[in-house]
């Protein structure tokens, strides 16, 4: 197991003031203070790639900052246990898998060894998704607050795999959704927290023009034609194939570019093959573009939303999508699946457009193509709808009120 | 004599025409000057105006005669050496006469001002005896520097006692400077609430030729020097405020949404599951969507409503739900009431129910409130306004909507507290009939603003 590399946070929670207002501020420092002298512990399977990984990079800092200790680990694995995990990630999701009792076995004994490597006190602690799940033995060594916090849609999860993790799952204090929709049952505690971004991180930030086209240039792109812009890990649950076939449909009748712009992660071995198969889908293309990108451009993604016409995200399966969160804080028209929580961003035509099916998605983009004010509104209202719940000072006030409320069974707490 | 006169009558006509044409024509000029100085004075009421007039009119008729005689010495046809001379002893005249009003004008002012900065008296006759002796000297001078005495001297001896006589008073005099700037740039007066940039606040109870004294809510004095006084930031709320027999304090409230896992897929388990569910549910579903989309215009639907219409496709019982108002009712039971009546109302027509689609089930979630208290403390209305500008809308929300419903306070707390603990009836009254779910938060922090400041 390692630990987070103690890479102190340029930003202060100060810095937020001017975006949530002052009170907001106060309300967590408020809060913070009741929970001071406590640790709390976060562990997962990875420092980069991925939505989980970029939200701990940002909140570990920041409550810190409030006062609180805590702290960031990893546990660490070979190949195999990702690609057994990266199973687990995709039957939880509901894609049929073939998991042996081999890989259960490779999954129980890999916890084993970082149970036995790793010494992680702490009074509260956040296990992330599934892969550290089983980390839950080591509750009756050490006490605490146990909370599962699971990051991926598992609204119609793959029983053998669902049963399996549930036996470690009960032994938590509490688990923790992004949804309603994923909510299971179970005998303890089921929170509902919807992820966040950090408005201050390098992927959020505002750039200068000239910035901008200096990225688009370094990639080979233009402003010359609306661009539809799809960012995502190359995985199929994110149907960047069908996002082509969309593009394609709109395509006979505007003239437009698409921009499939990802990266991979160290515990998703399959993203690697997807890459390759939409390179070939879209192979003769030249409004298509398709840009694999290394986890460090965060700068790089920002510019492309800047410049992004509409930004998609038609996956299958969502865990949350935190790609919409990013392009709805840019006030971006986003037309985008509605499965997992993506309708808890986008109420549709409100706050951007859901689609179901490739034609749906083909009927949203050209209904913005044609319209771009009613674009700006939706985008303008997107971004109203994230500062007020998807921001990063929003979800440490919820991690901060979940463990006040584990301390105290009421439904009305007064402190 | 009759011959003399006959051959220069013009050399004493002349000085003589003179001296009567400046003469009148200067009365003329002091008949107009004076009317306009009083018509202005009357306007302003200003008392050293008056003063003023009162004491100068009629010397100023001596200084035109003055002025008069010495045009026409200068006209006549005397010899130079005797005009010369003439002209010093019209214009010694002059000057011992305006020295001796200026000291007439100068004792007036002093006693009017100090009087007003409740100087003591011994400060009164010090200052009034050293402007005098400074007119005296000034007017010596300029006589002494008339007739051509040596000056030197004179001068070092005079700019010695000034010196002497700064730092004699060098604490008394910026103490004064500065009670006269607060009392007569009406800045502050006896009787104002004010707030010091250093946190102190009361009302004025006197203010002295060298501090001002402040009584505070709880009945301390605060002796502030005008020196620190006059630099530093004051809020004068003018008029007194009404105290509180209690003070506000304003609390703040975030929540929690827990799953509970219960779910419905038609209307039948709906009113099952609203049967069932603790208030905590009901409140979180008959107010999510209002906070949720707080920051746009309000739509006071429940989620109920959406749900049925978006998932079920019942359009009219959607109406139905969303017209439930909400602010109508005291407490949660009797909301969850209505809510199970008018479904089940909708049920008795219809035969057979629509299921809802995978994945658009109704979750039940519960609210869970931490309740927090703030620094903010209102002891009068004022503040109470001050207070409401700066809170978040997480308080604003706890006070208005949580105390009515989830609390049963029967109303919000801060009508509650307008009327109980600051005798406000018709304030709080007026507040407590703004139905909240028509506003969006920000709005309804306005009016509820603007409500206080008209009361003020």
């Amino acid at each position: 197991m390692r630990r987070a590399s103690a890479k102190a946070s340029k930003v202060n929670i100060r810095d937020y003031e001017p975006i949530v207002g002052r009170s907001y501020i106060e309300e967590l420092r408020m809060l913070a203070d009741k929970l001071s002298g406590k640790t709390m512990q976060n562990i997962n399977s990875t420092f980069v790639g991925g939505g989980v990984a970029e939200i701990l990079s940002h909140l570990v800092p920041l409550l810190n900052q409030l006062g609180i200790d805590t702290r960031w680990r990893i546990i660490t694995g070979e190949t195999q246990f990702f690609e057994v995990t990266k199973k687990f990630h995709n039957a939880l999701h509901g894609k049929i898998e073939h998991i042996s009792d081999n890989d259960f076995a490779l999954f129980l004994e890999t916890t084993e060894k970082n149970l036995s490597d790793l010494d992680f006190p702490g009074d509260i602690l956040f296990i992330h998704d599934p892969q550290p799940a089983a980390l839950i033995s080591k509750k009756k060594d050490i006490g605490g607050k146990w909370i599962w916090r699971c990051h991926i849609d598992i609204s119609h999860p793959d029983s053998k795999v669902w049963q399996f993790l549930k036996q470690y799952i009960v032994n938590y204090d509490a688990v923790v959704f992004s949804s309603p929709n994923f909510v299971q049952e179970l005998p303890i505690r089921q929170f509902f927290a919807p992820p966040s971004i950090d408005p201050l991180s390098d992927k959020n930030k505002e750039l200068l023009p000239e910035s901008i086209d200096a990225i688009l240039a370094k990639y080979g792109l233009t402003r010359d034609k609306p661009m539809i812009l799809q960012v995502s890990r190359f995985d199929r649950l994110k149907d960047p194939l069908g996002v082509i076939q969309a593009f394609e449909l709109v395509k006979k009748n505007f003239a437009c570019q698409l921009v499939l712009a990802g990266g991979t992660a160290s515990d998703d071995p399959e993203s690697q093959e997807v890459l390759e198969e939409v390179r070939e889908r879209a192979r003769g293309n030249p409004d298509i573009h398709i840009l694999s990108m290394p986890p460090e451009s965060d700068i790089d993604i920002d510019a492309l939303q800047t410049a992004a016409t509409i930004i998609m995200q038609k996956s299958l399966r969502e865990g949350f999508a935190l790609t919409i969160t990013e392009a709805l804080w840019k006030a971006k028209p986003v037309v985008a699946s509605a499965v997992g929580g993506i309708p808890l961003q986008i109420r549709n035509k409100f706050t951007g457009l859901l689609c179901h099916s490739v034609e749906g998605a083909a009927y949203a983009l050209r209904q913005l193509l044609s319209n771009p004010d009613y674009g700006h509104w939706l985008g303008h209202n997107g971004r109203e709808h994230v500062r007020q719940h998807f921001l990063i000072t929003r979800e440490i006030k919820d991690y901060l009120l979940m463990v006040l409320a584990l301390e105290r069974n009421e439904d009305i707490i007064y402190l | 004599m009759i011959e003399w006169l006959r051959v220069n009558w013009l050399s004493i006509a002349v000085p003589v025409l003179v001296f009567f044409g400046v003469f009148f024509i200067s009365l003329w000029l002091r008949r107009i000057v004076y009317s306009a100085l009083e018509r202005w004075l009357k306007e302003r009421r200003a008392e050293i105006g008056k003063i003023a007039i009162s004491i100068t009119k009629n010397p100023f008729l001596h200084w035109l005669l003055i002025l008069g005689l010495y045009i026409a010495l200068q006209v006549s046809v005397l010899a130079p050496q005797w005009k010369s001379l003439g002209g010093k002893i019209l214009a010694s005249i002059f000057i011992a006469y305006f020295g001796w009003i200026l000291i007439r004008l100068s004792r007036e002012f002093i006693y009017l001002y100090l009087n007003k900065a409740k100087a003591p008296d011994r400060a009164i006759i010090a200052t009034t005896s050293i402007t005098q002796v400074t007119i005296i000297v000034v007017g010596v001078l300029i006589l002494l520097e008339l007739w051509g005495a040596p000056m030197a001297p004179i001068l070092i001896a005079v700019v010695a006692a000034i010196v002497v006589a700064i730092l004699v008073l060098r604490d008394v005099f910026p103490g004064m400077l500065f009670s006269f700037q607060l009392t007569q740039g009406r800045q502050i007066k006896s009787g104002d609430f004010i707030r010091l940039e250093s946190g102190e606040e009361g009302y004025v109870e006197e203010i002295t030729w060298r501090n001002t004294q402040i009584k505070t809510l709880d009945g301390n004095t605060i002796i502030i020097p005008n020196t620190k006084l006059v630099k530093t930031t004051i809020i004068n709320y003018g008029k007194p405020v009404k105290i509180t027999t209690e003070p506000f304090r304003f609390s703040t409230r975030l929540h929690l949404k827990e799953l509970t896992g219960l779910k419905a897929s038609n209307l039948s388990q709906l009113v099952s599951r609203l049967k069932e569910v603790p208030d905590a549910v009901i409140y979180y579903h008959t107010h999510s969507f209002l906070e949720e989309y707080q920051f746009l215009t309000p739509e006071p639907a429940n989620d109920f409503a959406l749900w049925v219409k978006e998932a079920l496709g019942y359009e009219i019982l959607a109406e139905r739900l969303a017209s439930i108002d909400t602010f109508e009712f005291p407490t949660i039971g009797a909301l969850r009431q209505r809510i199970i009546g008018v479904i089940q109302d909708f049920l008795a027509g219809v035969t057979n129910e629509r299921e809802a689609p995978q994945d658009n089930e109704f979750h039940f979630i519960k609210s869970i409130d931490v309740v927090l208290p703030t620094p903010y403390v209102a002891h009068d209305l004022q503040e109470f306004i001050d207070i409401l500008r700066k809170i978040s809308i997480n308080s604003l929300y706890f006070h208005i909507f949580e105390a009515k419903l989830r609390l049963q306070r029967g109303t919000n707390d801060f009508s509650i507290w307008l009327e109980d603990c600051l005798g406000e009836k018709e304030l709080a009254e007026q507040v407590a009939r703004l139905d909240p779910y028509n506003y969006t938060l920000e709005n309804l922090r306005e009016t509820v603003i603007q409500l206080c400041k008209e009361k003020l």
